[in-house]
């Protein structure tokens, strides 16, 4: 490239021909992937800590935004757009974490003249807001967790009341909160205020907004996802949902699709309100709405406006590459299916492989020295990982993800043990062995378990 | 509380050992004792450097790199910098070359006096954060 294009004014249509991928590790790579057989150009960017990035020698560019420290690189948006302008990209592609919900990223992209690979800024900031996330849904018919759609009043008596119509226990969240932080539950209504107290400090400090909601607590819920796909000329289809109940502290281990257990009469109606939803708000893209769902019934959490790391078992059941759909929609094309294409098939798993210590999930940095990663039909590995890898202190602990499809879930259960018993990772601590027992246990494979049970799993292990 | 003593060679062991378990590349310790210096190799084998104290007048390689991304330029067009014969003497402050994002120049200072030896980046090429831009040999 020539140093005078920096010069140049980004086109300002949907059509690009380099996307820029702010993002690292085995995102980094499925995105370059997928732009590669787009025919697209690929700008990956790293911090001083990834500099010896595989995925920086196969793009068409490869550059370093700043130190290690994600706070001056990957969270870095003036270094982006930088390294965007530098060279010649297009678009951005955010991947998930780091900037992928950021309202205010999107915005400076598309002032900038880029494409921002995602929901428009208005979107992501609605969806971001828990408050005004719930009053679309519930405007759009989609099943919500019993509790009002504003935010908690100043007035103590006015919050007594509330709580007792919701009925005890309830919970209380940031509305600007996620990733688990900012919630209480209060079992009876003497805690309630101390409660609020102490959540809305918390907000304020960590969300740098007080807004607090509160809701019905369910007991013991499973965490569903449904998987959208929507273009910009109001098109958009649900491809199936997911199962990501197995969880510790709010961090999914491992996902599933289909949901096990659920009635397509029961959930097809969701998907279409979901589908109805995104139509509502204009919404263009790849989302996943959340719920919880107890007792047959389900209820609306939260809308994640970015590509999921669960996405692959969708991907491996739907038949469709997302990543691509994601790419096409912010090319301003229509959607290659209908709703009625859409059939999903098989089972699906995907274990989050993660470099940390199974017994007190401490992360564990070193050098890769030995790497063993199973192959063969309906396995794939999304992973950025080689021998000789050096696992940096700097950033999430998820090293790949090991993702098997199978005709049921009996034979997928199967398939994933085979697969994990082959895999070998040398030279730093991982969860294999706790994904292993996982698939062992006999309440996991009759499909019965809620997202408190990996917890209660644990201790009950740590017990023994 | 005793001063560790670095020329130990259990204490290299250990700082060798922890080193390669992190996954760092290497370390460099001044004591008013000496200096030591471990570098781990892609190989997993730690070079291991030590003086027991500096020797005054010797050299020691610096590199000067480029504090953000963008194009290279080894001189400005007004002629300030000049790099077109070296080695040269230079003192901290001089501006050795620039980085180029768009109309702005960004200029790269020497940091500290020396001798420029080497250019380690090509004219208007594009770098990234922290890229080799220069070595200055350092007098201590």
């Amino acid at each position: 490239m020539m140093p005078g294009s920096i010069d140049k004014v980004a086109p300002s249509d949907k059509q690009f021909d380099t996307v820029l991928i702010a993002n690292r590790g085995e995102i980094a790579v499925r995105i370059q992937r997928a732009c590669r057989e787009l025919g697209l150009k690929t700008v990956a960017v790293c911090s001083e800590a990834d500099r010896e990035a595989s995925y920086g020698r196969t793009a068409d560019s490869f550059l370093c935004i700043g130190p290690s420290s994600a706070a001056k690189s990957y969270l870095n948006k003036d270094a982006l757009l930088l390294a965007a302008r530098l060279t010649g990209a297009g678009a951005i592609h955010p991947g998930y974490g780091f900037l992928s919900e950021n309202a205010e990223f999107a915005r400076v992209v598309e002032e900038a003249g880029l494409v921002f690979i995602g929901p428009d800024a208005s979107s992501i900031a609605t969806m971001g807001d828990k408050i005004s996330a719930k009053r679309a849904m519930m405007a759009a018919g989609v099943p919500c967790v019993p509790g009002p759609d504003t935010a908690l009043p100043d007035d103590p008596a006015a919050v007594e009341r509330i709580a007792l119509e919701i009925g005890y226990p309830v919970i209380i969240k940031a509305a600007g909160g996620g990733g688990g932080r900012g919630m209480r539950v209060v079992q009876e209504a003497g805690r309630l205020h101390e409660a609020i107290a102490l959540t809305r400090e918390e907000a304020q400090q960590a969300f740098g907004s007080p807004s607090l909601y509160i809701e019905k607590f369910l007991q013991h819920p499973r965490h569903i996802e449904i998987q959208v796909l929507c273009d910009i000329h109001g098109s958009a289809v649900w491809l199936g949902h997911r199962d990501c109940s197995m969880q510790r502290r709010h961090q999914k281990v491992v996902e599933e699709a289909p949901a096990p257990g659920i009635p397509p009469e029961v959930i097809g109606p969701v998907g279409l309100a979901c589908v109805q939803a995104c139509r509502q708000v204009g919404y263009r893209g790849v989302g996943t709405f959340e719920f919880l769902y107890e007792d047959g019934a389900f209820y609306f959490i939260e809308m994640n406006t970015r590509l999921q790391v669960e996405h692959p078992v969708t991907e491996m059941t739907s038949g469709l590459d997302i990543v691509q759909s994601q790419i096409k929609a912010a090319q301003g094309n229509p959607l290659e299916v209908s709703q009625a294409d859409v059939q999903c098939e098989g089972h699906s798993f995907e274990c989050r492989i993660n470099a940390e210590d199974p017994d007190n999930f401490l992360p564990s940095a070193g050098v890769i020295s030995d790497l063993v990663l199973p192959e063969g039909e309906g396995i794939r590995v999304d992973t950025h990982i080689h021998a000789g890898y050096k696992v940096s202190p700097y950033y999430d602990s998820l090293i790949g993800k090991l993702i098997v499809h199978a005709p049921t879930r009996a034979e997928a259960m199967i398939k994933m043990r085979e697969a994990l018993s082959r895999t070998r990772i040398g030279g730093i601590a991982t969860n294999l062995s706790l994904l292993r027992a996982l698939f062992e246990d006999e309440a996991f494979g009759r499909g019965e378990t809620d997202i408190h049970y990996l917890e209660q799993w644990l201790k009950q292990r740590g017990a023994r | 509380m005793s001063a560790i003593d670095f020329s130990d060679p259990a204490t290299i062991a250990f700082l060798t050992d922890a080193l390669t378990a992190a996954g760092v590349a290497g370390l460099e310790i001044s004591a008013p004792s000496g200096q030591l210096r471990i570098v781990v190799s892609s190989a997993g084998e730690a070079k291991i450097g030590s003086n027991r104290s500096a020797q005054p007048g010797s050299v020691s390689p610096v590199l000067v790199r480029a504090p953000l991304a963008g194009y290279f330029c080894v001189a400005h067009r007004s002629g300030s910098a000049e790099v077109s014969s070296l080695p040269r003497a230079i003192c901290a402050t001089d501006v050795l070359g620039f980085i180029r994002v768009g109309p702005v120049l960004l200029p790269v200072s020497a940091g500290r006096s020396g001798t420029v030896t080497k250019l380690l980046a090509e004219a208007d090429a594009m770098v990234g954060y922290g890229a080799p831009l220069f070595e200055i040999e350092v007098q201590s």
